[in-house]
């Protein structure tokens, strides 16, 4: 089942510049480790031994992930996930 | 006489009440704009001077004002918007950990625009400690986050970041920032501002926009049990009781 990911700008480094990919998992963490495997860098760019990031935000259509299971939460076909880093920027 | 952007036909209603503007740049700037005729006394804190790569997007300012002190160039900008020159209060220097707290205590509502997370965290600290609402604005890129954050916290900045980055953050490139996505956010924070003065602030919805998309996106942040400023769960009150300036040093993204 192909989830799309919505890539910010400093990561699309790492996706040779494409702003959106397509990637299989049945929850969040199987993404992150699928889109590891396409876009290596990416996964310690988005968790840690924590789990995700403090100053990542990653949205599950317009939900954070966070507020709903973390890594743990499901996904299903067509669903779309967005990489929000936190910015400081003024 | 600009038009007046008021609620409605001037009554004076918020001529006693202080908004402090924390940073007077991309953010700050475009607020102020959008507050100028609403009759508030503007409290501005910046120590930076206007650079030419500024004039894009902090709209307060014009060509001649490069190099001068943002603060002075921002009061004659208000001036020519109409706000009286005894509404316009000064101070030269950052929030510090030694300032925060009495200038906080002397607002109404605090708007923090700055471009670090080391004073982004100390205006939040500083606002909880006074009781004061603060809204808070970032920006970066095509991106931008605005939330207003109620004088009891419960949520608060920390109950969403934690604390000051310790390394880079995947925020720290040289992604520039879109003069369009700030003026928008700033205006935004203006908004956020005259609905806490108006009782009626969404206390802890994030509001993240995308310029790209012209999408806003409403994340709802729950309090944090143990968050170190405002949660519930300590056995006593939550550690931070005191603006510490050890906790605001660490390295910060310069964006």
């Amino acid at each position: 089942m192909s989830i799309t990911v919505r890539i910010p700008t400093p990561l699309r480094t790492l996706t040779g510049g494409h702003e959106e990919v397509s990637v299989e998992g049945a929850n969040i963490q199987a993404v992150i480790d699928n889109l590891e495997s396409s876009y290596p860098g990416m996964k310690e760019r988005l968790v840690d031994e924590k789990g995700v990031r403090r100053f990542v935000n990653l949205y599950l259509g317009d939900e954070d992930i966070r507020f709903l299971d973390g890594l743990n939460t499901s996904v299903k076909a067509g669903d779309e996930i967005s990489i929000v880093p936190a910015i400081a920027g003024g | 006489m600009p038009a007046d952007l008021s609620f409605g036909p001037r009554e004076g209603r918020l001529a006693e009440t202080t908004v402090l503007l924390v940073g007077l740049g991309g953010l700050g700037c475009p607020a102020a704009w959008s507050l100028a005729t609403s009759d508030v006394r503007f409290l501005l804190v910046d120590d930076d001077l206007v650079d030419e790569t500024n004039l894009h997007r902090q709209v307060l300012f014009q060509d001649e004002d490069v190099g001068r002190a943002k603060l002075d160039a921002a009061r004659d900008g208000l001036l020519r918007l109409g706000v009286a020159a005894e509404r316009i209060e000064l101070v030269h220097s950052r929030l510090l950990p030694d300032n925060a707290l009495e200038l906080c205590s002397r607002a109404d509502v605090i708007i923090e625009g700055s471009d670090n997370y080391a004073t982004k965290f100390l205006t939040a600290d500083a606002a909880r400690l006074a009781g004061r609402p603060v809204v808070h604005g970032a920006a970066l890129g095509w991106q931008a986050t605005a939330w207003a954050v109620s004088p009891t916290g419960a949520p608060c900045y920390r109950c969403l970041f934690e604390d000051v980055p310790t390394t880079e953050t995947v925020n720290c490139s040289s992604a520039g920032v879109v003069g369009p996505v700030v003026g928008f956010t700033g205006a935004l924070l203006a908004d956020l501002c005259l609905r806490v003065l108006h009782g009626e602030a969404p206390y802890g919805v994030l509001l993240s926009y995308d310029g790209l998309r012209d999408r806003l996106r409403e994340t709802t942040v729950p309090p944090r049990s143990d968050c170190a400023l405002c949660g519930s769960g300590h056995a006593e009150q939550p550690p931070i009781v005191q603006l510490s300036e050890d906790r605001y040093l660490r390295p910060v993204c310069a964006a």
